[in-house]
């Protein structure tokens, strides 16, 4: 890294690499590196917002009952009592549960159907195939809450207020899936699909052993996406899950919060909750920033 | 949707009359509708699915809305009488005012800061991976953690007001003073929890900027902060629209933290559009009335949609 870094653009572009002295100690190096280590400070201060607020939180849960904590003091030792007495107390383990079959349940049904119907609507024709792809579409234009109303109502009609299934059914409904899949679908090349046909692949090989594989990435994206919008997710939990039975982990937190539960519980519980979210990032960082990035430039 | 380049390229894309009818020379037709039943088959989960849940519901509403719902599903159609209803009631304005404030507030914010985060990152030469993640991870949380972090934070005996204390200055009531006041809190909250993702979508664009542009306004004499406001700017300003429309749908939405939160107070203070449709729908059971609220949502979200569609669609027959 020499002199080149002291473009805005900031060295990306080794092969644009402009005019420049010989190589050395010359002022404008001198600068950069001054500029980088103000840059380097202000991120660290900018981190410490970010993250100061979850180091908190592990904190406070982590802190002997009864003990001097933030904002006061730093607490004298850690313990794991806070964590162990929800998974022991109360309906904890069950808000856990329920908010695991919610994402899991809806990534696998989700990622499956959106699939099928993405290959079906990028590769086959068949009558009505343009309106229906019109009208999945369309229906991102539509903000959930504005048909919170009569989903509940449907969902009530079926019996499935307070049940799993009730909660889980109308989120599978996913049409950023669908759109995403079947631009990768339709992006393969139609030879691959001719030399399945010439072997005699079946209409459910052809899309299992061949489609599915090479999808694989933008599932990977998806069901990150989709696991972490349903584990986070408030407002039709809370509609539809009204007893401990198909209470998520959110609707119990923002109940705990509002009752009289001690802090340090409330910190424990969401420390527990924050967790699951924390290794997906650790693990698939590269995955997430790679498809936000992309989505943002492609709209 | 146009057409894409791979397949254009091969003899199909080249010469669609060449392959189908030459690789099966007899039974096309028996072919063609066979893979007519196949994608059906494909597509009827979603089919069924989306017709019961989003193209029944989204037509629901509309008839709801006409209509005064009750719990056991008796009903009453009532034309248009919730939309009047609406227009004169003040709870309805006081909703829609609270949330345009938010919006006021939280959408120039958080652009700010996700566009401040960006230019820094993308300037950083090294450990960007490290402080990419640092600012980014407060994303993966869920509203209703951050709205929890945050009441501590902000309450009477947080981390804050023992500073201000320290400082002399009285406890701020941060979630339960000014409606100005209480409205910034919780924009701050969804700043925090938010910004990551648009900060990605601005360092995506900044990296796409060709650096020549920038070298030559360095030979010109100009600035960091010149080189940024009629260079970076200037060239960022479809990202930036669109990470504003993307961001002004979040703001329209919230209801998340104020939940944990505020509750909607003090004294509806920030009781936001999507808090009213809730508290008439779940508190009262006035399932017509609060249909009619999400259809106010829904043209609110669909003219913000518009707008960002055909700003695109221009960009894209340039």
């Amino acid at each position: 890294m020499t002199a080149t870094l002291s473009t805005p653009a900031g060295g990306r572009h080794p092969a644009g690499r402009p005019v420049q002295g010989p190589a050395g100690h010359s002022p404008r190096r001198n600068t950069e590196k001054r500029r980088q280590r103000t840059l380097t400070w202000v991120l660290a201060v900018i981190s410490l917002f970010t993250v100061a607020p979850l180091i908190a939180v592990a904190v406070l849960a982590l802190s002997p009952a009864d003990a001097p904590t933030l904002p006061y003091a730093l607490p004298s030792s850690l313990t794991l009592d806070n964590i162990v007495r929800i998974f022991n107390v109360g309906e904890f383990p069950l808000w856990l549960w329920n908010s695991f079959l919610y994402s899991a349940v809806s990534v696998v049904v989700v990622l499956l159907t959106a699939s099928m119907a993405a290959y079906a609507l990028a590769r086959k024709r068949f009558p009505g195939r343009n309106a229906l792809l019109w009208a999945i579409i369309a229906t991102m234009m539509v903000p959930v809450q504005a048909t919170l109303i009569p989903t509940f109502i449907l969902i009530s009609k079926m019996g499935g207020v307070n049940t799993l299934w009730g909660l889980i059914l109308p989120t599978l409904a996913n049409a950023q899936a669908i759109f995403l899949i079947r631009q990768f679908v339709r992006d393969m090349p139609e030879e691959l699909f001719d030399a399945a046909r010439i072997d005699g692949a079946g209409e459910w090989r052809t899309f299992w052993q061949i489609v599915l594989p090479l999808i694989r990435p933008v599932l990977a994206t998806l069901a990150i996406f989709v696991f972490l919008w349903h584990w986070n997710d408030l407002l039709w939990p809370l509609v539809v899950g009204q007893s401990d039975a198909a209470r998520t982990l959110t609707v119990g937190l923002a109940t705990l919060n509002t009752e009289t539960a001690s802090t340090s519980n409330v910190m424990a519980a969401t420390l527990v909750s924050f967790i699951p979210c924390l290794v997906i990032f650790a693990l698939l960082q590269k995955h997430i920033v790679a498809s936000i990035t992309h989505s943002g430039v492609k709209g | 949707m146009s057409i894409n380049t791979r397949t254009r390229n091969t003899l199909a894309g080249r010469h669609p009359e060449l392959t189908a009818p030459q690789l099966k020379p007899f039974g096309a037709k028996k072919a063609r509708s066979r893979e007519a039943l196949a994608g059906i088959l494909f597509v009827l989960p979603t089919l069924i699915i989306f017709g019961l849940f989003k193209f029944l519901p989204i037509f629901g509403a509309g008839a709801m809305s006409l209509t005064e719902y009750s719990l056991n599903g008796d009903f009453e159609f009532l034309g248009a009488d919730n939309y009047v209803r609406l227009a004169e009631d003040p709870n309805f304005w006081q909703s829609l005012r609270v949330t345009f404030l938010y919006v006021a507030i939280f959408v120039p914010f958080i652009i700010a800061v996700s566009l401040a985060g960006a230019v820094l990152l993308d300037k950083l030469v090294r450990f960007t991976g490290t402080f990419r993640a640092l600012l980014f991870i407060p994303y993966l949380s869920s509203f209703v953690m951050a709205g929890i972090i945050w009441t501590w934070i902000f309450s009477t005996d947080g981390p804050l007001n023992a500073a201000l204390g320290g400082l002399g200055m009285g406890p701020v009531p941060f979630t339960s003073g000014p409606q100005l006041l209480v409205l910034l809190s919780l924009a701050v909250v969804s700043v925090w929890k938010g910004f990551g993702y648009s900060m990605l979508i601005f360092l995506a664009g900044l990296k796409a900027q060709p650096a020549e542009v920038h070298e030559a306004a360095r030979i010109d004499g100009a600035g960091a902060w010149k080189s940024f406001w009629y260079v970076t700017l200037p060239l960022l300003k479809p990202v930036v629209f669109f990470v504003l429309v993307i961001e002004t749908i979040v703001g329209f939405q919230v209801f998340d933290t104020i939940y944990v939160m505020t509750g909607g107070g003090p004294a509806r203070a920030s009781h936001s559009l999507i808090y009213f449709l809730f508290d008439e729908g779940f508190k009262f059971f006035d399932f017509g009335y609060a249909s009619a609220i999400g259809v106010v949502l829904f043209v609110i979200v669909l003219i913000l949609s518009l707008i960002q569609q055909r700003f695109f669609e221009g960009k894209d027959s340039k």
